[in-house]
């Protein structure tokens, strides 16, 4: 009989977002928007200040590349300032607003840098792997925090992009179901389906980077 | 329980949002399917490992660089009132650069065929309002410019020129046909005549 070993952690539920998405700071957004487009001083650099973050996070772990997450933020705030005034705040949460606009930036990155991805140098992809193996053999599988991001990272980028997606957009971004569903604009039951696919596909990447997990 | 229903709840169920009669059925489900014990130990796995990442945070430079390249107050989009919109949205609409220089071009170019056609501006009467007169004023101009354009168009020394040297090219072409004609009918008058010696003969 087979026995699953879930993480303890994981059995007594705790909400996923750590300040807590609350009513109050989904309506700040709301409000800051509102006051961005009353021209108040302030607001638009309290938007980008508080929604960066997110914004790069998404970026850096979907193109593994600092440089170009950087790009695609100020691309993404550009676009969020021309087009603040299509937001309303009735349709929906700004937050599932603004990463459906970086998740279809980062698609159109992608279908353009798909030529350069396709003749990057062998050179470059085994010199990542032989970093990643020899950090491994230092800290016998068990990782955390940095060295853990960087090995994420590599397995992340051997996902498909829709797989990628659902995966950074869960488990690092913390959204719910529902809000991926209308970010990817597929069924709830689709993001749940690739969810799986992606967090198995990428234990296997891990494994076979000899990561404990 | 099938594998297809296990996937939909296995999600909630690795969150620990899943309760009751599901939650058991899945539980018993894992226990006996091997491959979904493994998803669902491959799952949870990673969910634990991803915890222990550290997050992506941006460059400092980052947030300046937004900043900067955008200004750091929206342009006021104040509501307008009903009576702006009536009146002063239209009126703003005509006065840009680009309406006034249309207007100011259209003008002109009145102005000019006007001059050109010698309609000479006048104070209006009831008098001219007249349809009958209307169109007899219409038809007389609409003759007199067709007139004076075709005047125009022969004195032409351009056209003139033409003319004369299509004209002398005709001459030419009809003298050799001319020349030509005098000597076929000397020789059928000939013809008969030897003919009638043959038939003497």
């Amino acid at each position: 009989m087979a026995t699953v070993a879930i993480p303890a952690a994981k059995w007594n539920w705790v909400p996923p977002y750590p300040q807590g998405r609350t009513a109050n700071n989904l309506d700040a957004d709301a409000q800051l928007v509102e006051r961005c487009l009353a021209g108040q001083d302030t607001a638009w650099e309290d938007l980008v200040k508080l929604h960066t973050r997110r914004v790069y996070s998404i970026c850096y772990r979907f193109t593994n590349s600092d440089a170009e997450a950087q790009d695609l933020t100020q691309d993404v705030f550009l676009r969020v300032f021309k087009n603040l005034k299509s937001f309303r705040a009735g349709e929906g949460l700004f937050v599932v607003w603004l990463t459906r606009l970086t998740r279809n930036l980062l698609i159109d990155h992608y279908r353009r840098t798909r030529m350069d991805r396709a003749t990057e140098s062998i050179e470059d992809q085994v010199k990542v792997l032989e970093e990643t193996t020899a950090m491994l053999s230092r800290t016998d599988g068990m990782l955390a925090g940095r060295e853990a991001s960087e090995v994420l990272q590599a397995g992340l980028q051997k996902l498909s992009p829709e797989l990628r997606e659902t995966v950074i957009l869960r488990d690092l971004e913390e959204l719910e179901y529902r809000e991926i569903a209308q970010v990817l604009n597929v069924p709830e039951g689709t993001v749940k389906s690739r969810l799986n696919r992606g967090r198995a596909e990428l234990a296997r990447v891990l494994r076979r980077h000899k990561v404990r997990i | 329980m099938t594998c297809a229903e296990l996937e939909i709840l296995l999600c909630d169920y690795v969150d620990g949002t899943l309760r009751g009669e599901e939650k058991t059925a899945l539980e018993s489900h894992l226990a006996g399917c091997s491959a979904c014990a493994e998803l669902a130990k491959d799952v949870a796995g990673v969910t634990a490992f991803i915890e222990t990442v550290a997050p992506a945070e941006p460059p400092a430079e980052l947030l300046t660089r937004i900043l900067h390249e955008l200004p750091t107050a929206r342009p006021a989009t104040k509501k307008q009132s009903w009576w702006w919109k009536l009146t002063g949205g239209p009126v703003q609409a005509l006065l840009q650069p680009r309406y006034v220089m249309g207007m100011a071009m259209t003008v002109l170019s009145f102005s000019m065929i006007a001059r050109f056609a010698h309609i000479e501006p006048r104070q209006l009467r009831p008098a001219d309002l007249d349809p009958v007169k209307i169109w007899a004023s219409i038809d007389d101009r609409t003759h007199r410019m067709w007139d004076r354009t075709m005047k125009y168009y022969d004195n032409l020394r351009l056209v003139i020129e033409i003319q004369s040297r299509l004209k002398e090219w005709t001459d030419q072409d009809q003298a050799p046909n001319t020349g030509a004609s005098k000597q076929q009918a000397e020789s059928s008058r000939q013809k008969p005549e030897a003919g009638t010696s043959e038939k003497k003969r």
